[in-house]
């Protein structure tokens, strides 16, 4: 051993330049002496300032707060143990697990959005002005009319849309004109769109045995329109996209699941109930009454068992039987009148030629 | 002046750290929700640039988790979500047959190209800025969008030529990579050149045209049968699976001597203060390891991508050779201190891939 007068040789290199300069290292008073092989000291490094830096092989790799970019390698580690204090910290040592705790807490935060999503979307839709919401629905309606016949029968047609003014007149005066198109699809479903755009395919029409039914599906369907569903179902999708974005950190599918969100417009349950006591609202109102609705809805509940796959509507209506109970549980008004007269439900079930 | 080549780079890293330090990072993604993947990334290049040695001095990698985090969550904002905004109202003008939405659908394809080849241009510069060596940073010059719109028309001209632009371009890319690439205040060179790789792109070409010609022969032998769909259908299906294997060996194997060839090139053109790389790659070495790190990735799907990856940066070591030792006593620290955050377009869009 050699006392005090121990040192180890080693590498500095003073981060100006690339230069790897060979030097000899010993403890002086004030921490490192650093001396180059003319023995003229090149730096004094404070042993508080020094930092111990990863090195790959048995080398010790040290670093000087007050000089950033410069590296001294000792090649002596004994050395290094003897002269270093043994907590010395080590660059970077942020505390992994503090870290994963955090980032767990973000994890929570991104489930909670994902909680909050359809209540923050029916929130920030009050943003989206009417007026964007109709072009949307529009092009999105003029889409049906590209991939399906549109039925323009004069005298059902009017019957229906005589209907749906009558049942619009409880939604909010931004929705009093709806649009309605009937597109000759044996498929039972009708559907809203963003804006004030309502499908009904003519299977729809078919199955239904009484024109109070028609008009309880109208009602809901209304429902939806005045209550801003499809765009509500249109952002969430997207938000839904985003936040998968966020974790899987691929992209790609976004776009494909913000179309998709934007066609098929899934609707949550909570819009649906909405819906349906929307629905038994604006029938009474109308001085409609609802049984026609209850009507629909159990004979949906005799064919979900079945192989009614052409009810589409059974798909993003799932539970008719609850639903059926739920309207039936409301106070049917005094007098029921008619929803549409037989010459007009007539011509209404034989609209598209059928 | 001509000195002897010597191989400056080691690498040190053992697999078997590397690999926990992969488990490592799955079980913290899991407990994250997969948030933790911008700090395991940077654990994994830590491990991998710190392993290496040049010299005899290690490479540190001195970025960050945050950074990646934050730059992803930038180009999610900024970059990604008004993309996706423009899709949509692509589609909704395509559902209104508005001939105009398909025009707005090529531009956002094309933009999303120039900014996936932008971002990971980007990329590059934010790790080389990133990369320590003696103290002294890496980095990268030239422009992102000058470096997108080159590789645009590569990817342009490549269909229109049949396939011919493509040693060109890619030479063409990697020139504008290379003599962009900086240590301290000096510049690489690079000269290399595509004439020589062409007649191992040759093969490539003459035996992927082979390949396509005996399979389209053989489903029209089928068609020729006279058999409706439903009997045809599986003969057809089971024709290309059997071409399968043959296609690995017929274009995966002058494939990989084509890519050889790229690399000693572009080891060969590349120099830095009039020293000059050299790459000694063994043919079956190089398949041995795209086949390993091919099966190690899709084995552990995609978990044990960091192996990969120790397994490329020990091969490049043991490969590459400098003829001389530049003056690195002339190499100053540059004045660019790098971007304040990292890789954004690219982690979103695209994904960096195994480091
Ligand atoms: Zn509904």
């Amino acid at each position: 051993m050699d006392g005090p007068e121990r040192s180890s040789p080693g590498r500095f290199n003073d981060g100006r330049n690339a230069a790897s300069r060979r030097v000899r290292v010993s403890a002086v008073p004030e921490g490192l002496g650093i001396r180059g092989e003319d023995g003229f000291l090149v730096a004094v490094w404070r042993l508080g300032d020094v930092e111990r830096e990863a090195a790959p092989g048995a080398e010790v790799r040290l670093r000087c707060v007050a000089e950033p970019a410069a590296r001294l390698t000792l090649e002596d580690a004994g050395f290094a143990d003897w002269v270093l204090p043994p907590t010395l910290p080590r660059r970077r040592s942020h505390g992994t697990l503090r870290m994963v705790v955090g980032l767990a807490l973000g994890a929570l935060v991104l489930l909670a959005l994902a909680q909050a999503l359809p209540g923050l979307s029916r929130y920030l839709v009050a943003f989206v002005p009417v007026e964007t919401e109709r072009a949307w629905g529009r092009s999105m309606a003029q889409g049906f009319e590209s991939r399906f016949r549109v039925c323009r029968d004069g005298a059902g047609l009017a019957a229906m849309e005589r209907l749906t003014a009558r049942l619009a007149q409880g939604l909010p005066p931004d929705y009093h004109r709806v649009t309605l198109r009937v597109v000759d699809s044996p498929v039972v479903n009708a559907l809203a769109l963003p804006g004030a755009e309502i499908v009904v395919f003519r299977g729809l029409m078919v199955d239904m045995e009484h024109p109070d039914e028609l008009a309880g599906v109208l009602a809901h369907e209304l429902t939806h329109v005045g209550e801003r569903h499809p765009t509500v179902a249109v952002m969430r999708g997207v938000g839904v996209g985003i936040l998968v974005t966020l974790v899987t950190g691929d992209a790609s599918g976004l776009v494909a699941s913000a179309a998709s969100a934007l066609m098929a417009a899934a609707y949550s349950r909570d819009d649906e109930a909405a819906a349906d006591r929307g629905a038994v609202a604006l029938l009474t109102r109308a001085g409609i009454g609802h049984a026609g609705l209850a009507a629909f809805f159990r004979r949906l509940d005799r064919q979900e068992g079945g192989s009614g796959s052409l009810v589409a509507w059974i798909g993003t209506h799932p539970d008719s039987a609850v639903r059926a109970a739920a309207v039936e549980a409301a106070p049917l008004p005094r007098s029921a009148a008619p929803s549409m007269s037989e010459g007009e439900w007539s011509a209404v079930k034989s609209m598209c030629g059928g | 002046m001509t000195s002897p080549a010597i191989r400056p780079f080691r690498h040190l890293g053992f697999s078997g750290d590397i690999c926990a330090l992969a488990l490592k990072n799955l079980a913290l993604s899991v407990v994250t929700l997969s948030i933790w993947r911008f700090w395991g990334r940077t654990l994994v290049r830590r491990a991998l640039w710190g392993k290496t040695t040049a010299w005899g001095d290690p490479l540190e990698y001195v970025g960050t988790g945050a950074e990646l985090f934050k730059g992803f969550l930038l180009a999610l904002v900024l970059v990604y979500l008004p993309l996706v905004a423009g899709f949509i109202w692509a589609q909704t003008l395509i559902e209104a047959e508005n001939p105009l939405g398909g025009f707005l659908i090529l531009v956002l394809y094309l933009l999303a190209a120039l900014l996936i080849a932008a971002g990971s241009y980007r990329a590059r510069r934010y790790q080389l800025c990133r990369t320590l060596w003696r103290g002294i940073r890496g980095g990268q010059t030239g422009s992102a969008w000058a470096y997108a719109a080159r590789s645009l028309l590569v990817w342009v001209l490549i269909p229109l030529s049949l396939g011919w632009a493509a040693p060109w371009g890619e030479m063409w890319l990697a020139r504008y990579r290379m003599a962009n690439t900086t240590f301290g205040d000096r510049a690489f060179t690079c000269d290399a050149r595509a004439g020589n790789l062409y007649g191992r792109y040759a093969l490539v070409w003459v035996s992927a045209l082979l390949l396509l010609g005996g399979l389209s022969l053989g489903i029209a032998g089928i068609a020729a049968q006279g058999m409706d769909e439903e009997e045809a259908a599986p003969l057809i299906g089971g024709l290309i699976i059997l071409c399968l294997p043959l296609a690995v060996v017929m274009v995966g194997l002058p494939l990989a001597w084509y890519r050889q060839g790229v690399m000693v090139a572009l080891a060969a053109g590349t120099g830095f203060d009039g020293c000059r790389f050299k790459a000694e790659i063994g043919y079956w070495a190089m398949v041995r390891l795209a086949i390993g790190n091919a099966l190690i990735s899709a084995m552990s799907m995609g978990v044990l991508r960091p192996w990969a990856a120790l397994r490329i940066f020990r091969f490049g070591c043991a490969v590459l050779s400098v003829e001389g030792v530049p003056d690195f006593a002339a190499v100053h620290q540059g004045q660019d201190s790098g971007p304040g955050m990292g890789e954004g377009v690219v982690s979103v869009l695209d994904g960096v891939g195994e480091f």
